[in-house]
């Protein structure tokens, strides 16, 4: 009698068998997948891109195990791409060119709380959301969160230099690293950055946070953690014109409160998560703006005031109170799963994540839905409204033809939009293989020529998650150095 | 190869990935295969784009829990239940997953006869020592069955199979419970031999109907069903969309998880002095994520008992899963260490779960964790001494 499911079969162990064999030796044979499921499944990530293909893949679970992985493939000619939860929306981490894909994933251990430095010491696999609910009980959170972050990591935040709701108070992720141990794209292992206030030299580790995977690989990050405000209130105004939300924004900050957080989304948006999470925001408004205060408790009722009489001037039909932990916690469920909820409207979704000077805000959203009317494309709009960075969501069902063609028009319209207001093209997102082709409008040969010598200064072979971020003209020749497809594979 | 998944549903996935969290495979083994997100996509491949049906694909989809914490967590409303349970029977049709010994071991379930045969022989072999303890058999069968009389006539107790086989202690204080809101209860014993849940979660959809019907055929019609298994309840309650009659419909409509009844009754019980404990409670998944009636048991509970406190792991998996601790003992170990984790964090003294594949599969590691009948039967008046 059979009992053991699968034995005696043949498994589809993949190509590259030498380079597999070598991984496998230095980092054990679990730690190393090949079959064309694990590689069909790691050529994505959470954007629009399919036509990326995997290599290898290796789950390591210490520094050396990295740098054993990236010394195999260089060794073996392969360059190699980072990889956290697969939760980017730029393509950050399509492997393209069967590279070795090295996923993070098993890397999550918190290694330390440093009270006196008000440090954590984490591994890159580590969960935003695992982080912050680790340091509550001691007062403390991790203040970035971006609206993934029940499952992105740590890492991934890092290379991406990842925003979120409440960093237009606490800054963005490169504040709150403050040092990385990285593996260099030649194996060799860095410290950049430290603990202390002014390190030495030139601020390498501020080069390297948002570097998405083209620098190297950070294996232990050193995080800044953040003591937990005693007081918060939860505003939700509702308008009748998404451009009075959006006004209200920058009379907000011009009035010089900072909140911890402004937020809006248009009608469609709010319906959809309203669908999901019943946290009772209005359907009817065309626009809400949740914003947030945190710090103490007299204060927190001032700036909540303050911003309700702001609000109602710019022409709020209505201003809510949050009452409980319970209704800020379903609010801002809401807002953080936007992007998921929209599903319910259509399948598939492509969005742009440019900031533009919030005085522009309202101009740059009108221009958004006539873009989109004129290419046919549905936009839905849910915004880090405090900094300007937009999220304009173009929805549609790629199974129907030709309409992939007309969301790309679409998008590429808004990102030009907003440059011409005197944006930029991503405030969270990252370039990835998605705004390539835009960082021409924005950056001269001659700035993207010293961006590629700055990449190059960390990689010269061109070996860390090639194809991204530069564009090929201004970049070295890397695609054309990495290998064909293998043979076998059926993605 | 067509798994036979209705081609909307497997559409709504966007692959944002918001899920991963909220899976106990993914959670350990930090790999896709091992994610509701990289199983759809596989599923996707499969179907849409004729990949090959690789054993790596099929262990992907095997590997699942069937937990469906995944669900709750999804913004875009993807029925996951739905894909990976039509999934799995398509791969036991065709002989895929699910192999002839797996098959053979579920045929006792729906024989109450040869069930308690073949327990009475587990119990031997337990007192000889002849079990090994890697099997994680956490509880002690009984030799002898306890009777189980009826009380009465307005509810039934739906009793099971191998949970009615192993621990009708637990039934026996469900009674008793149910009895002191004053209630009359009939436990259906072998009306109703077995609900067929574990049928369904290895894609022997055919076996499940055929147990629903024969359920249907033999209880009344005008009595409620109590389950105080969470696994039995929420299949029973899906007998509606699996036969896809109004009959089916009707009778699902009466089916309740225990604490679900008795939340709504709460004032029929007497006052009595809380047990000095501090209660950590439990979720099963099927209960949590699936019936979504978890609240209802904090509610049945916490007159009972000194303290009642919250897990801080989002009600993630214990892996028990049904058979799956039996199946994949280590994904199911490795899962369960997780939830130890945060069992000991929350320093209860007792556990309390209302499934009894949990508590066997927390047992195993040393948890004491009982039912929340068997904490309020304690409570009440009469009572006797745990064992």
């Amino acid at each position: 009698m059979k009992l053991r499911r699968h034995s005696g079969r043949a498994h589809d162990g993949g190509p590259d068998a030498a380079l597999v064999a070598d991984l496998q030796a230095a980092i054990g044979r679990d730690r190393v997948r090949n079959d064309s499921a694990e590689r069909a499944l790691l050529s994505r990530d959470a954007s629009v891109f399919d036509d990326g293909v995997a290599g290898p893949i290796c789950f390591p679970g210490s520094t050396a195990h990295v740098q054993a992985v990236v010394r195999i493939a260089v060794r073996h000619g392969r360059a190699v791409v980072p990889r956290g939860a697969g939760t980017g929306l730029a393509g950050g981490a399509i492997p393209l060119g069967a590279p070795v894909v090295v996923s993070l994933t098993r890397m999550n251990r918190i290694l330390e709380i440093d009270h006196d430095a008000r440090v954590v010491w984490v591994e890159p696999g580590v969960v935003n959301l695992d982080l912050t609910k680790h340091l509550q009980p001691l007062g403390f959170h991790f203040a970035p969160d971006p609206s993934s972050q029940q499952v992105c990591t740590l890492g991934g935040n890092l290379a991406n230099n990842s925003g979120g709701p409440h960093c237009l108070a606490y800054g963005i992720t490169n504040t709150h690293i403050i040092a990385a141990e990285v593996v260099l794209p030649d194996g060799e292992v860095a410290m950049l950055g430290g603990l202390d206030a002014e390190p030495l030299g030139y601020d390498l580790r501020g080069a390297f946070v948002g570097g998405e995977g083209t620098l190297g690989i950070a294996t232990r990050i050193a995080a800044r953690i953040t003591p937990t405000a005693p007081a918060v209130r939860t505003l939700l105004m509702s308008f009748a014109d998404v451009r009075d939300a959006a006004n209200t924004v920058s009379a907000v900050i011009a009035a010089g409160i900072v909140p911890a957080a402004m937020e809006v989304m248009d009608q469609r948006i709010t319906r959809a998560v309203e669908h999901y999470v019943h946290a009772g925001y209005p359907t009817d408004a065309a626009a809400v703006l949740l914003a947030e205060v945190d710090g103490l408790h007299d204060g927190v009722d001032i700036d909540a005031q303050a911003i309700a009489a702001i609000g109602r001037e710019q022409g709020a039909t209505e201003v809510r109170l949050a009452r409980d932990d319970n209704e800020r916690m379903l609010l801002w469920k809401g807002r953080k799963t936007a992007f998921g909820a929209i599903a319910q409207i259509a399948p598939d979704y492509y969005l742009h994540d440019t900031v533009v000077p919030r005085a522009k805000l309202a101009e740059v959203l009108a221009q958004t839905y006539d873009i989109a009317e004129r290419h046919g494309v549905i936009v839905m709009n849910v915004f880090h409204a405090g900094d300007g960075n937009l999220h304009p969501l173009l929805i549609f069902d790629a199974r129907e033809p030709g309409v992939l063609e007309r969301v790309h028009a679409a998008g590429a319209e808004i990102v030009k939009a907003s440059l011409a207001a005197g944006g930029v093209l991503s405030g969270e997102h990252g370039i990835g293989v998605e705004k390539q082709a835009y960082m021409t409008l924005l950056f001269t040969d001659d700035d993207l020529d010293h961006q590629n010598r700055l990449r190059k200064s960390f990689d010269p072979d061109c070996r860390a998650n090639p194809g991204k971020v530069l564009p090929s003209g201004h970049s070295c020749a890397d695609i054309q150095l990495l290998t064909a497809v293998p043979q076998g594979m059926w993605v | 190869m067509d798994l036979g998944i209705d081609a909307d549903e497997l559409n709504t996935c966007v692959q944002c990935g918001l899920c991963l969290s909220a899976c106990p495979t993914f959670r350990v083994t930090g790999d896709e295969t091992r994610s509701p997100r990289g199983r759809i996509a596989l599923m996707r491949h499969v179907q849409l784009r004729d990949a090959p049906l690789t054993p790596e694909i099929v262990q992907s989809f095997e590997t699942c829990v069937q937990c469906r914490g995944c669900e709750p967590a999804c913004p875009s409303g993807v029925q996951y239940g739905r894909l990976i349970e039509q999934t799995r029977t398509t791969l036991a049709r065709t002989h895929r997953s699910t192999p002839r010994w797996l098959r053979l071991a579920y045929i006792p379930l729906a024989r109450p006869r040869l069930l308690r045969a073949g327990s009475v022989a587990i119990a031997v072999a337990q007192r000889l020592h002849l079990v090994p303890t890697r099997l994680g058999l956490s509880v002690r069968i009984p030799l002898r069955q306890q009777p189980i009389p009826a009380s009465g006539s307005d509810v039934y107790l739906f009793t099971g199979c191998v949970m009615d086989a192993w621990q009708r202690d637990v039934h026996l204080a469900t009674q008793r419970v149910i009895e002191a809101a004053g209630f009359g209860v009939t436990p259906t014993l072998a009306q109703a031999p077995c609900c067929g849940a574990l049928h369904a979660h290895a894609g022997l959809t055919d076996h499940t109907r055929r147990m629903a019907h024969k359920m249907m055929a033999a209880l009344r019609p005008d009595m409620p069903i109590l389950v105080d298994s969470a696994g039995c309840a929420a299949a029973m309650k899906d007998y509606g969309h699996l036969l896809g009659t109004p009959e089916a419909g009707a009778f699902s409509a009466r089916v309740f998880d225990v604490q679900q009844w008795l939340a709504q009754h709460i004032d029929r019980f007497p006052k009595v002095a809380p047990l000095d404990l501090r209660v950590a409670v439990l979720d099963p998944c099927h209960l949590r994520h699936v019936q979504k009636v978890h609240l209802d048991t904090r509610v049945v509970l916490r007159p009972f008992v000194r303290e009642l406190v919250e897990l801080d792991d989002d009600g993630l998996c214990c892996g028990a899963g049904g058979a799956y601790s039996a199946l994949e003992p280590a994904l199911a170990g490795q899962i369960r260490a997780r939830k130890v984790g945060s069992i000991d964090r929350a320093r209860p003294d007792v556990v309390a779960s209302a499934n009894p594949g949990c508590s066997m599969h927390l047992g195993a590691a040393g948890v004491p964790t009982l039912h929340p009948m068997q904490l309020i039967a304690q409570a009440l008046p009469g009572r006797r001494p745990l064992d």
